[in-house]
């Protein structure tokens, strides 16, 4: 993939030169056009000078002074040629720089008839001829002895030697400016990536390991994305702890069970002893390993996650469970407050509900009430999460609420079946910062209230969320 | 009754087929997604035990296309998998009941028995038809409050013909759900425990338990009498 740089680069270069190519054109044929211009006028007023000097005699001749205004007619260097001839065929006059040339010049052109064409010699060299018809006579009659035709020539040379120089300073300097033009976007290209430099030289950093996060100042642009980069980082590390630390706890709880398998292998009397051994034993791994990799499997806050829909992931709970409480026919309800988002993980929010809904379908006499309410929070915006849950059943014994409350308390080995779910849903809510109260229902059993706030101070928000 | 067994771990596949088949369940056991569906699409399987790891054809996948081919038998689902989400998924697929790994084979029974039953219409173990007394829990039988001894075969027949009461089941349909494919279905097998259910059910001959439709099959005529009957 092409660098910023050069994608800047190339598309100035494409812009820059097609600009200037066609000032550059355009420049050139309007010289050309204004320089061809001139010499025509020229050529005109050569023709009319020379028609000038000319005077009819007594006898009825024409008759040109040997010493013409314009000197280079005299000159054979000169590169200006003219003819003079009777459109009859009787009379020519030459000028004396066409001694020993051969000049194709126009000849029999009526009056004020005018020819213009370009020429080359044999020797290579172009001319420009001009030839114009002229009566000496005030008559209209067109007596071909009284009608001649003045040429003039010129050599080229001259006009294209200054057409050739005007192109060369005007395609140099143009190309200078192209230049210096791209010089200067490089610079500020490179000025202004430089952000972007080092926060890749951060990175790379990072990568190595000589340093955790994100460090150095960026402009408002880019702090949208080093803020969540950082975000992401700490969150990253955060979850490779909670992981380290349940495998720790992990294989330590576990060691317990196996060393009574070990040693009701070796010493149990009957198989009928060690199936009760292995039974119980199974059992409380069975619940070590669920508790365990439950908590390690808890994301906690997400950085750039998009909004979960609380509603739609109890319908799917609900749905579930009606069909595995099928038979008793239990009477669920939702009650939805303000529209409910949550900004974690999906997992986690199924997690919480599931836990809750389940607890509550299993305990319940026949009704079940569920309230999910989004909240927002005076003066900070921020819009927290309130999950009510609550049943008709015989309620969560105090002893279990006083147990499952316990700050710290892990819930891993010898709790009551049920027990565990509430723990699962206070270690999630506690790892959002949240709450977990429970209570008595106005339905008659348990009410469980869940809170979630919005998302903790040291998490940045989405630039422009 | 007729299990379908989908499980790729082979000792747990085994343990499964072997105690089902001991409880008198017909079993189809499949190693991998596609042999099961392939099962589920052929067989005439009662419920279903479906593993959500499995090889070839995830176990989603499985009841999803169980589901959408019209099969409508319900599923246990099976996962080694603690969490909501993969419970809600496969339900959401089109399980009826979900069991953790590891679980006790009782707990996996019961949930059958309960699946067998609604699935069926009814919503208690206890099936009442006036003197006759059905607990598809404890597969025990009561005429007039006095227990009554049956074979494993026999109950297979009454359990089959009582949870679908007042429907007539072709002899076919009886011994498919009843025996493997192997068994000759010519055998007149099944007439010989009906007759032996009518002696025992019924030993007056004044109830009419079992009627026979001739070339039809045979009807568990009596009316449920408990609430809970057949919606």
């Amino acid at each position: 993939m092409l660098s910023l740089n050069a994608r800047v680069l190339i598309a100035a270069s494409a812009v820059l030169s097609s600009f200037f190519g066609l000032a550059g054109f355009t420049l050139d044929r309007t010289y050309h056009k204004s320089a061809d211009g001139a010499l025509v006028e020229r050529l005109q007023d050569h023709v009319y000078a020379l028609i000038a000097a000319a005077s009819m005699d007594e006898s009825g001749r024409l008759s040109i002074p040997a010493a013409l205004p314009d000197q280079r007619f005299s000159d054979a260097q000169s590169g200006l040629f003219a003819q003079v001839t009777r459109n009859d065929g009787g009379w020519i006059w030459h000028s004396q720089s066409t001694e020993g040339l051969d000049i194709p010049f126009s000849q029999g052109l009526s009056r004020q008839d005018s020819v213009m064409r370009d020429i080359t010699l044999a020797d290579g060299r172009q001319l420009r001829l001009y030839s114009y018809g002229v009566v000496w006579s005030d008559t209209e009659a067109q007596d071909p002895s009284l009608a001649y035709t003045f040429s003039v020539a010129k050599d080229m040379a001259d006009l294209n030697a200054e057409l050739a120089t005007f192109r060369r300073s005007l395609w140099g300097s143009l190309g200078g400016v192209a230049l210096m033009l791209l010089a200067v976007q490089g610079t500020i290209l490179r000025w202004g990536l430089a952000p972007l430099r080092r926060a890749e030289n951060e990175l790379a950093a990072i990568e190595s390991g000589q340093q955790p996060r994100l460090k150095g100042k960026y402009p408002p642009e880019l702090r949208g994305l080093t803020g969540n980069l950082n975000a992401l980082l700490s969150h990253q590390q955060e979850h490779l702890e909670r992981y380290r630390r349940t495998l720790g706890d992990l294989a330590h709880s576990l060691k317990t069970p196996l060393a009574v398998l070990q040693s009701a292998a070796e010493s149990a009397q009957d198989s009928r002893e060690l199936q009760v051994v292995v039974k119980e034993q199974v059992a409380r791994m069975n619940q070590l390993t669920g508790y365990q990799l439950q908590r390690a499997a808890t994301s906690g806050w997400t950085v750039l996650a998009a909004p979960v829909d609380v509603r739609a992931i109890s319908q799917k709970v609900l749905a579930g469970l009606r069909k595995v409480y099928a038979e008793k026919a239990v009477a669920a309800e939702l009650v939805e407050g303000e529209v409910a988002v949550f900004h974690g993980d999906e997992g986690d929010l199924m997690e919480v509900v599931g836990n809750l809904v389940d607890n509550a379908f299993k305990w319940c006499d026949h009704r079940v009430r569920i309230r999910i309410e989004s909240r927002t929070i005076p003066k900070s915006e921020a819009v927290d999460l309130f999950i009510l849950v609550e049943d008709d059943g015989p309620g969560v014994a105090p002893d279990m609420v006083r147990y499952v409350m316990q700050r710290g308390r892990r819930a891993d080995s010898h709790t009551p079946g049920h027990g565990i779910g509430l723990s699962i849903v206070r270690d999630i809510v506690q790892l959002y910062g949240g709450s977990l109260e429970i209570g008595n229902s106005e339905l008659g059993g348990a009410a469980v209230h869940v809170w979630l706030p919005a998302r903790p101070k040291d998490l940045p928000m989405l630039q422009g969320a | 009754m007729r299990v379908l067994v989908i499980e790729d771990e082979l000792r747990l596949r085994e343990q499964l087929a072997a105690r089902l088949q001991l409880e008198g369940y017909v079993v189809d056991a499949a190693k991998d997604g596609e042999e099961g569906l392939y099962f589920g699409r052929e067989y005439p399987v009662d419920v279903g035990v479906i593993d959500l790891g499995l090889p070839k054809l995830s176990g989603i996948d499985v009841i999803r296309q169980l589901r959408s081919a019209g099969k409508s038998f319900p599923i246990l689902i099976l996962t080694a998998r603690n969490r909501w989400q993969d419970k809600v998924e496969g339900l959401d697929a089109g399980g009826d009941d979900y069991l953790v790994k590891p679980f006790q084979m009782e707990e996996l029974l019961a949930r059958l028995k309960a699946l067998l039953r609604r699935s069926a219409g009814w919503s208690q173990p206890g099936l009442s038809f006036g003197p006759v007394y059905v607990d598809t829990g404890s597969q025990q039988v009561k005429l007039n409050n006095q227990s009554i001894e049956l074979t494993a075969y026999e109950y297979r027949v009454l359990e089959y013909l009582v949870l679908r009461a007042g429907q007539v089941i072709s002899k076919t349909e009886l011994t498919e759900h009843i025996y493997d494919q192997d068994f000759d279905r010519d055998s007149n097998v099944i007439e010989v425990f009906v007759g032996r259910l009518r002696r025992k059910l019924d030993p007056d001959n004044r109830l009419n338990v079992i009627e026979t439709l001739r070339g039809r099959g045979y009807r568990f005529a009596l009316e449920p009498t408990s609430a809970a009957g057949p919606r």
